[in-house]
């Protein structure tokens, strides 16, 4: 198993409700596997996918990115900066 | 959070942004010219009423990706000095969200590689601004799709 901490920002956070969730995954796990995860438990996740961006340890990855245990991955909706 | 360095200087802050600094960061003999961006808070979008804008942001992150698109800018451009900062929380109208500086030693230079700080910190920065409108509504705003990695 891994353990990894999903951060959540901006729309998912208030959506969800919290800013940071603690995930223990199969390993091994990707980036799209994490995904499925959390969308089979906040639909709102699934709704925000196609434009949904994954950074691991603070850097945009694609979701094919294996992840590792101890791994910070953040959800970034489309950012609005400016 | 802070990254200050002999010419680089990236900023996110709960405080109002100070321009003053920035241009004194950005002055060296060796530019010919200064270019500021300084995004504000407009208080109308058409016919809606903005009284703040609110900034959420992952802030690790956020002063990373501002060094790596000033490590961008000084690959493409002959760039000197490169100042970003973005505030944070609320920013009431008229106030600046962002400060984008670039010295160059000519100003062509310093108009495109500041264009494409501005434009990039856009599409790439995790912040997420929220409009407050006058009406009591609220809207978590949402940048164009972005590229696929």
């Amino acid at each position: 198993m891994s353990t990894v901490q999903v951060l959540l920002f901006s729309v998912l956070r208030q959506r969800i409700g919290e800013g940071s969730l603690v995930l223990d995954l199969e390993t091994p796990a990707t980036g799209a596997d994490l995904l499925d995860h959390l969308e089979a438990q906040y639909p709102i996740v699934g709704e925000y996918r196609p434009v949904l961006r994954l950074a691991v340890n603070q850097e945009y990855v694609p979701e094919t990115v294996t992840l590792a245990d101890g791994d910070e991955v953040a959800l970034i909706t489309p950012v609005s900066g400016g | 959070m802070e990254k200050k360095e002999n010419r680089h200087w990236f900023l996110l802050q709960h405080e109002p942004l100070d321009v003053g600094a920035a241009f004194a960061f950005l002055q060296t003999p060796r530019a010919g010219g200064i270019d500021l961006f300084v995004g504000t808070t407009r208080q109308w979008t058409g016919d809606k009423e903005t009284t703040r804008l609110e900034y959420d942001c992952y802030e690790a992150m956020a002063l990373k990706e501002m060094e790596r698109l000033a490590g961008e800018a000084c690959e493409r451009w002959p760039v000197e000095r490169v100042f970003i900062a973005h505030r944070l929380g609320v920013v009431p109208p008229a106030e600046a969200s962002v400060v984008v500086g670039v010295a160059t030693p000519h100003r062509a230079d310093a108009f495109e590689a500041c264009r494409f700080l501005i434009d990039t910190l856009k599409q790439q920065i995790p912040i997420w601004k929220r409009e407050v409108y006058a009406d009591g509504e609220t809207e978590w705003v949402e940048g164009p799709a972005p590229p696929r990695i």
